[in-house]
């Protein structure tokens, strides 16, 4: 089945795909991080089996006929190039729900991706599920397997990541097994408020389905849900269709994962807040939530939660009416509202304000520091006509050619431009990769104002 | 522990006997708040308590590293170790301030070097009373603000943990360009390195630093940190969340500062791997409230906009949110919602001020399953 043709297109397919098709849920990171290995190693077409990891291609012996500054300065322009992305702020529809398809049938037995595709999609449908509720606070989701011909529900639409992990935990010991219906799969309803998608997750070069499949496409793009597949062999031409045709004809949603890493991120690229198009933010809303305090039933006693009616010791009291629910986030069962713990709200606080990225700083103004503001990690001396440690060195202007190398700092030090405060390349990709705040701005508001964010973050404009 | 089967191979302690435990502290130095509290611990004492208290955690393991900052009113300010850059703690004209004698302060004098004490110990001493000496010393009353800048504190430290822990990795991942050791979760296999901040608070938390605080929390949630707080005064709603999301513990002592010694000792000194073994002191109750982003008000009730999620605590004016300046629909926030067809665009705009009123929600709530 996995003939070669088919998966040259799937190798050629996920290069171009990622290089920036506008809008695509895809693209940022996907792009950044896929593109690794293949910008090196890659030299035109070849099939996808061809196209392993060839570090070796990609050496070059340095000037002082060492590999070690190579080595080095391929991975950190790597890392660097990763966030030289566009941090413009979007508006994000972060309301979304979401459908998560697993294939479930005898495709998935296969062990091309280790230890098997399905406990490798299963493992990282997991990672899936706390990423997207990590991404998206308050969105909703929902699993569905395929197998034995039908759709089978794993979990149903909800907003609580522990009850999603909890039931796929359940399918990982079950052997797949049967073929996959891509209409029965996608024969779901969602709710019509926020984005509506669907991933599916596609190990199977076929599909067994009731009815005519074109017509359950059609009835997609009438409810405008867009669907994205992770293909695990090759390119199937109604994926590709039903990518192509949900999203207006734009095909990046579909790609192949070439090896374990390239599908993990594949899939958890998905979970991205993508770009609200126009005409969905007429959703836009104002809602009225609550942000209850977690309380604890005085001494032994035991409350009743409103929602369940069943006794629990801890507890959320509405912050309108005063009921008790046990569990968040939830719709109050008295007055209605919205109860949400608030840290869900906060966790996508870095998607409004995000940091700015940090500039180069060349050797004339390095002087200013001697080691990282944040973590005191030593930074090379300024070159006083000893070259001191080449190697670290000098290669921003060796090969410029090669390798987005432009990221790199020949001083090995980042400055935030609002705070001015010097960082090594590790605490730059902390602080924009999982900290999103700057060290320099936050510790230091002698010369700021106080009013406003001072974090290096980007202004809004309205 | 696993001995029999193969998976000895994985676990590193086997080898090293322990995992090495990075504490980091956080001391709180508004000045205000410590003169509240001279008259039951004053800052001497409680310096003294927390010196106790990194020696013990030092003592716990040969391998345990300890690292100090201090949040003042304005800055945030390494204690030990001691940032080699200058104006970071002082300013320019300041070189180490010898500790002996400056006055205006309670002195320590007990505490100075000593040749009888272990040097990693007295070293840490020095370094964490010259730097506290020299920030209080430079603190003018221009700066005697209320508020603490914990937000920054945080930050660097979990940046400094962050670098010392991807000294400790294994492997070196980073080499991989497929696979860049900063990928979320990447790291997330057996800690080679126990990281957890304590903060000691002595202020309320300052609405303004929301959101950077928050951020630090979920990167601290991310890398498996703990922060724990133990507060002498004031109310930290923030800390008291940080440590509900990150597992960590949150201790009031408000009550009893003159026992932070204790507290210290007993709430706070296992490390995460002790921790389980353990049975933690727990909150009973975590105060959730949030500050709104218009008035920096500390809100339980609020009006999110659904594009950027954004707290508002009153209507924004045109509803318009401030943040993401898109034009909100809003929705009838009495009791039960009332979903009424939409048609009312026009009239919302129009009394677009008082904008409370019914106004087609066709929309309506997400509906949390
Ligand atoms: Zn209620
Ligand atoms: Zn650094
Ligand atoms: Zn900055
Ligand atoms: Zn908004």
């Amino acid at each position: 089945m996995a003939d070669s043709d088919g998966e040259y297109h799937a190798g050629d397919a996920s290069d171009d795909e990622f290089s920036g098709a506008p809008g695509s849920q895809l693209e940022t990171r996907s792009r950044s991080r896929a593109d690794g290995p293949k910008k090196s190693g890659r030299k035109g077409g070849r099939a996808a089996w061809e196209d392993i990891q060839r570090s070796w291609d990609a050496v070059v012996e340095g000037a002082d006929g060492t590999l070690a500054g190579t080595i080095e300065g391929l991975a950190e322009a790597e890392k660097r190039a990763r966030l030289l992305k566009d941090t413009t702020p979007l508006q994000r529809g972060i309301i979304r729900h979401l459908v998560l398809v697993l294939d479930m049938s005898f495709a998935m037995t296969e062990k091309d991706l280790l230890p098997s595709r399905h406990e490798l999609s299963m493992a990282y449908a997991s990672e899936f599920v706390r990423e997207y509720f990590e991404q998206n606070p308050i969105s909703q989701l929902a699993v569905i397997g395929m197998r034995d011909g039908v759709a089978v529900r794993i979990s149903d639409m909800s907003g609580n990541p522990t009850e999603h992990l909890e039931k796929i935990q359940e399918w990982v010991k079950q052997e797949p097994q049967g073929s996959p219906s891509l209409q029965n799969a996608l024969e779901i309803h969602t709710p019509t408020h926020g984005t509506r998608e669907v991933v599916i997750v596609y190990g199977a070069l076929m599909s067994s389905d009731p009815g005519d499949i074109h017509d359950t496409i059609q009835s997609l793009i009438k409810d405008r849900i867009r669907v994205s597949i992770v293909g695990l062999a090759a390119q199937v031409a109604i994926c590709e269709e039903l990518c192509s045709k949900t999203n207006g004809g734009d095909n990046s949603s579909y790609s192949i994962a070439l090896h374990e890493q390239h599908f993990r991120d594949l899939l958890l690229a998905v979970t991205t807040p993508p770009v609200t198009r126009t005409q969905e933010q007429s959703n836009a809303s104002l809602l009225m939530m609550g942000f209850p305090s977690r309380t604890l039933a005085a001494g032994d006693s035991i409350n009743y939660c409103a929602c369940h009616n069943r006794p629990t010791r801890e507890g959320y009291g509405c912050t309108r009416c005063g009921s008790r629910v046990c569990r968040l986030p939830a719709e109050c069962p008295g007055c209605g509202l919205t109860l949400i713990l608030s840290t869900h709200l906060a966790r996508s606080y870095h998607h409004l304000f995000p940091l700015r990225n940090w500039v180069e700083v060349p050797w004339s103004e390095a002087r200013r520091s001697k080691a990282c503001c944040s973590c005191l990690a030593p930074f090379p001396d300024v070159p006083g006509g000893a070259k001191g440690k080449g190697k670290g060195k000098g290669k921003g202007k060796e090969k410029p050619d090669r390798l987005p190398l432009k990221g790199l700092s020949e001083s090995g030090r980042y400055a935030c431009e609002v705070c001015r405060s010097h960082f090594c390349i590790d605490c730059d990709l902390f602080a924009h990769e999982v900290l999103h705040n700057c060290p320099g701005c936050q510790s230091d508001t002698r010369g700021a104002q106080q009013n406003g964010d001072i974090n290096g973050a980007m202004e809004i404009d309205p | 522990m696993n001995h029999i089967d193969a998976s000895e191979h994985y676990d590193e302690s086997a080898f090293t006997g322990q995992t090495p435990s990075l504490l980091t502290i956080i001391i709180d130095t508004n000045p205000r708040a410590w003169a509240a509290l001279n008259d039951t611990l004053p800052i001497s004492k409680a310096i003294a308590n927390i010196l106790v208290f990194v020696n013990a955690h030092l003592a716990f393991g040969n391998d345990n590293q300890v690292a100090v900052l201090a949040a003042h009113t304005n800055r945030a300010v390494w204690l030990y170790p001691k940032s080699p850059n200058p104006d970071s703690v002082a300013g320019p004209d300041s070189q180490d301030v010898e500790m002996t004698g400056v006055d205006g302060r309670p002195s320590h004098p007990e505490l100075g070097t000593s040749a009888n004490k272990y040097p990693q110990f007295a070293q840490i001493e020095t370094s964490i009373l010259t730097s506290l000496r020299s920030l209080i010393d430079n603190t003018t009353t221009f700066d005697l603000k209320p508020t603490t800048l914990i937000s920054g504190a945080l930050t660097i430290a979990l940046s400094y943990i962050h670098k010392t822990s991807l000294a400790f990795e294994p492997s070196k991942t980073s080499k991989d360009p497929a696979n860049p050791t900063t990928a979320p979760s990447a790291t997330l296999a057996a800690p080679t390195l126990h990281a957890r901040i304590l903060v000691l608070s002595v202020s309320d938390s300052e609405p303004a630093q929301y959101i950077p605080t928050m951020n630090a929390v979920f990167a601290a949630s991310h890398a498996r940190i703990h922060l724990d707080t133990i507060s002498l005064h004031g109310m930290p709603t923030f800390l008291q969340q940080a440590a509900f999301i990150t597992g960590g513990t949150f201790l009031s002592a408000a009550s009893n500062p003159r026992g932070l010694l204790s507290f210290l000792m007993f709430g706070f000194l296992a490390d995460a791997e002790a921790r389980r073994s353990l049975i933690t002191p727990t909150q009973d109750s975590v105060d959730f409230r949030a500050a709104c982003f218009c008035h920096r008000n500390v809100v339980d009730t609020g009006f999110v906009c659904s594009i950027c999620l954004s707290i508002f605590c009153e209507v924004p004016e045109n509803a318009e949110c401030l943040t993401c300046g898109t034009k909100l629909a809003l929705g009838s926030y009495g009791a039960k919602p009332a979903v009424i067809p939409r048609k009312k665009k026009k009239k919302k705009r129009i009394n677009g001020i008082n904008g409370r009123e019914e106004t087609g929600s066709a929309t309506g709530t997400p509906v949390p399953a």
